[in-house]
């Protein structure tokens, strides 16, 4: 090959892939939504002035490339697989260990977990019924051994030590979650507690509610999915990583009702959303994903009722509670804006707990909306 | 707009690429002046009107100076005003917060700062179009008179906005007239490949290292301090020179021969030395428009050694609106002074402690270059030198094994020894194996500015 072949190659190559992949880009339909990150696409921007002279323009007519750019998803898997092959453990956040992906813990600053704690314990004081608060550990927590050595990893049980020490939480999650680690707790793709994982930590909060927890081998555990990609497969790019399974251990039938205020008014639902199965985010087959309140009832009037503060570790653990109460009332504090003390007072429910996992109470800024 | 983005490489490149080449040559200039305000606007649209104004200035200015040419006095005038009006702008928009901030601090006062937006390149096109009336004056670059060709060589994008410098009289001709070949070509899509890795592959890949330990000052081991300041010593020149290959890439894609701007500065054994071939186009400015001009070396030692100090004040000043960066830039000019003097004559008897000497110097620099007050250079290099830090931490080490395959890949593209090697391959064997080596690259550089785009919503995190 002389100099001439040599250059004439290099040249139609680097025009090619310009060429191919911009072309490639016109032709091809934009897309509204990506699935996989869950969010909508920049699509073309409309042309005003106003936003040619701000910059606004430019700056969504970038987006739109980069958001529409073809095979984007695959780009981002041959990135992580890059980013591996050149030593690196982790990709956008989130460590790929063995067939397990991990997002780790980053403890807030000492007085940041002061103030959260401090919300709780006014909380506390300002109603009446007795209130527990269960911080759930996650992956990061039960496996930080299989995180690369020296990866930087916070400690979760030092928070939820702290929560202890300020006479807030006594459900021993920690301990249970971590008796049961050789178990499928969590989910490999998600940063949620799998449904067993939830029934272990229903029997954590028995002793401080004062239930009689159900063996486990009173189930009849269900598998509802085997595709499930949770949310570190979609931030990592490890597109690689085998899918999870979602299990269902109570049967739909144990809640008389279950109403649901998504969007303001109340809305007949279920246990479990079928329709949520055939969608990127699974998790959400729980009583149909985020919702500011949602309010189940039990088969029994005469037991007790429960108010739930809570994030969305929350909703596979519900269906266990709901053998032991006759309401379970769950807020969310992202979507409701009430005031929590007022929504006690009007409800008096008997017990009520919060429950977070530890990353969210620590990192959620509506944590602090629960302040009476 | 820059060059490491998906709208720069797979929309602005290939239209404008397409449409340069379908033009006959007379109308290339006027089509490169207006793609390159296009591309000076994206960022910031209103900012055209400053740089036509700068235009509109400089090209009045030379004009002028060309027409006074035989009298000094008014040529003289003429260029003085060009100059203070130059420089006025680029002082306004740069630095007037830096003043009033200080102003505010020494006297209390409470002055409000201006919060203007930095105009983009604006440092290195204030240089590049001041210098041109200046080389009018001096018979050394003949006057343009056609805008268009003269708005093209200000805005010309491959160099306006990180440079390399481009001095009129180095480009005059090929405005006129330029050689557009199959190998000219080939060989700037070659370099801008290159330049793009360097920039995506290695000054991004390493800069998330220095950005973890430049967070945490405070906890910083003794190892950690040395991986953190190793690691922005790379980005800084992985991602200058890669943007300085783009440059002189693009350039021969459009028919320009730009001067080189970097020569393994890391494998220096001198500062001298360094700074003879780190951001060369800089330093040839400063020296043609500076020193020479205050007397240079020709009016004995004590001058030469204030020439110096001014120079390298200014320096140091260019580089960023920070009153650190004046004290960089006095910080080499204590170590030229002192190679010139004593130093550069026993260090090339021994070149394997010029070339430690070198990195240090330079590795220490960077630290008082990039870290934004004094107290954190300070806190910066106890760390560095071990006063009362651990010596290393398990997170250190996770970090070196993490990044080892980055950093030894920037340790050995800062000597000249792969490309040494690479080119006493058999040019058979490297007529294919560049090609492969591009494709490899523009995939993965493809990938990496997706990833970076790659903005996953997950409100479902909670």
């Amino acid at each position: 090959m002389n100099t001439k072949t040599k250059n004439l190659l290099i040249t139609l190559l680097f025009l090619t892939f310009l060429a191919v992949l911009s072309v490639t880009g016109l032709l091809l339909p934009d897309s509204s939504f990506s699935a996989r990150e869950n969010r909508y696409l920049q699509t073309l921007p409309s042309f005003s002035l106003e936003k040619l002279f701000s910059g606004e323009l430019t700056a969504d007519f970038e987006d739109y490339c980069a958001d529409q750019f073809p095979f984007r998803d695959t780009w981002i898997t041959v990135n992580a697989r890059y980013e591996q092959l050149s030593g690196k453990k982790q990709t956008n956040g989130v460590y790929l260990c063995g067939n397990r992906l991990i997002t780790p813990f980053t403890a807030p600053a000492e007085k940041e977990l002061k103030r959260r704690l401090g919300t709780v314990e006014q909380l506390k004081e300002a109603v009446e019924a007795p209130l527990t608060l269960a911080l759930i550990p996650n992956a990061a927590e039960i496996y930080a051994d299989k995180l690369p050595a020296g990866a930087p990893n916070d400690s979760q049980a030092e928070v939820i030590r702290r929560a202890e020490e300020a006479g807030l939480s006594a459900a021993p999650l920690l301990q249970t979650l971590r008796a049961h680690r050789e178990e499928e707790i969590f989910y490999r793709t998600d940063h949620h507690w799998t449904t067993l994982g939830a029934y272990y930590g229903y029997t954590a909060l028995c002793e401080p509610l004062g239930l009689t927890g159900r063996p486990l081998e009173s189930f009849a555990p269900e598998t509802v999915s085997r595709d499930f990609y949770g949310t570190a497969y979609s931030s990592s790019g490890y597109t690689w990583v085998e899918a999870d399974s979602i299990e269902r251990y109570v049967s739909a039938d144990a809640a008389a009702s279950v109403v649901s205020y998504r969007g303001g008014t109340p809305t007949e639902g279920t246990l479990y959303r079928e329709e949520s199965l055939s969608k990127k985010d699974q998790y959400t087959y729980f009583l149909g994903g985020n919702t500011p309140e949602i309010v189940l009832t039990g088969r029994d009037s005469r037991l007790p009722r429960l108010l739930i503060i809570r994030d969305s570790y929350s909703d596979c653990l519900a269906p266990f509670l709901l053998a032991h109460y006759s309401e379970i009332r769950m807020l969310d504090l992202r979507y409701y804006l009430g005031s929590v003390a007022d929504y006690a007072a009007e409800h008096s429910p008997d017990q009520i707990l919060i429950m977070y996992s530890v990353a969210n109470f620590c990192s959620e800024s509506s944590v602090m909306a629960m302040t009476p | 707009m820059v060059f490491s983005t998906l709208v720069f490489l797979f929309v602005y490149l290939p239209v404008v690429l397409g449409i340069y080449y379908l033009l006959p040559f007379r109308w290339r200039n006027v089509f490169l002046f207006l793609c390159s305000l296009f591309f000076y606007g994206w960022g910031e649209p209103v900012y055209i009107l400053l740089m036509l104004v700068t235009i509109t200035v400089n090209y009045i200015g030379g004009i002028l100076v060309d027409r006074f040419r035989h009298e000094p006095k008014k040529a003289r005038l003429i260029l003085t005003l060009n100059t203070v009006i130059s420089l006025s702008f680029l002082v306004f928009f740069k630095y007037a917060d830096l003043f009033i901030g200080s102003v505010n601090s020494l006297f209390g006062t409470h002055l409000a700062l201006l919060g203007l937006k930095l105009p983009i390149g604006i440092s290195f096109y204030t240089f590049q179009t001041m210098s041109y009336p200046i080389d009018v004056y001096r018979g050394d670059g003949r006057v343009q008179r056609s805008f268009t060709s003269f708005g093209a060589f200000v805005t010309l994008f491959p160099q306006l906005i990180a440079g390399p410098i481009v001095r009129y009289k180095d480009i005059d001709e090929q405005l006129i007239e330029r050689e557009h070949s199959l190998d000219k070509f080939a060989s700037g899509a070659e370099r801008f490949t290159l330049g793009l890795a360097k920039k995506v592959l290695l000054a991004n890949g390493i800069g998330s290292l220095w950005d973890i330990y430049a967070a945490n000052i405070e906890g910083l081991t003794v190892l950690g301090a040395w991986l953190g300041a190793l690691a922005f010593a790379f980005q800084i020149y992985f991602d200058f020179s890669g943007y300085s290959d783009m440059a002189i890439g693009l350039g021969r894609m459009l028919g320009f021969d730009f001067l080189e701007n970097f020569n393994y500065p890391y494998f220096s054994r001198s500062v001298t030395e360094f700074w003879r071939v780190w951001h060369i186009s800089l330093g040839t400015w400063f020296r043609d428009y500076v020193y020479i001009p205050l007397g240079g070396n020709r009016r004995g030692i004590q001058r030469q050694i204030f020439n110096l100090l001014v120079v390298w004040a200014l320096t140091g000043f260019w580089h960023g609106a920070n009153w650190t960066f004046l004290l960089w830039g006095l910080y080499y000019a204590v170590f030229l002074i002192a190679e010139k003097l004593f130093l550069l004559k026993r260090l090339e008897r021994a070149p394997a402690l010029g070339h430690i000497y070198t990195l240090l110097a330079v590795l220490f620099g960077w630290m008082l270059f990039q870290l934004n007050s004094l107290a954190e250079v300070g806190g910066y290099y106890r760390a560095m030198l071990g006063f009362g830090r651990a010596l290393f931490s398990q997170t250190d080490l996770f970090y070196l094994r993490s990044y080892l395959a980055v950093l030894l890949s920037c340790a050995l593209a800062s000597t000249p020894l792969l490309k040494r090697l690479y080119s006493r391959l058999d040019p058979k064997l490297r007529a294919v194996t560049t090609p492969l080596l591009m494709l490899a690259a523009l995939f993965l550089c493809t990938a990496k500015l997706t990833n970076d785009t790659y903005n996953p919503f997950l409100y479902f995190i909670f």
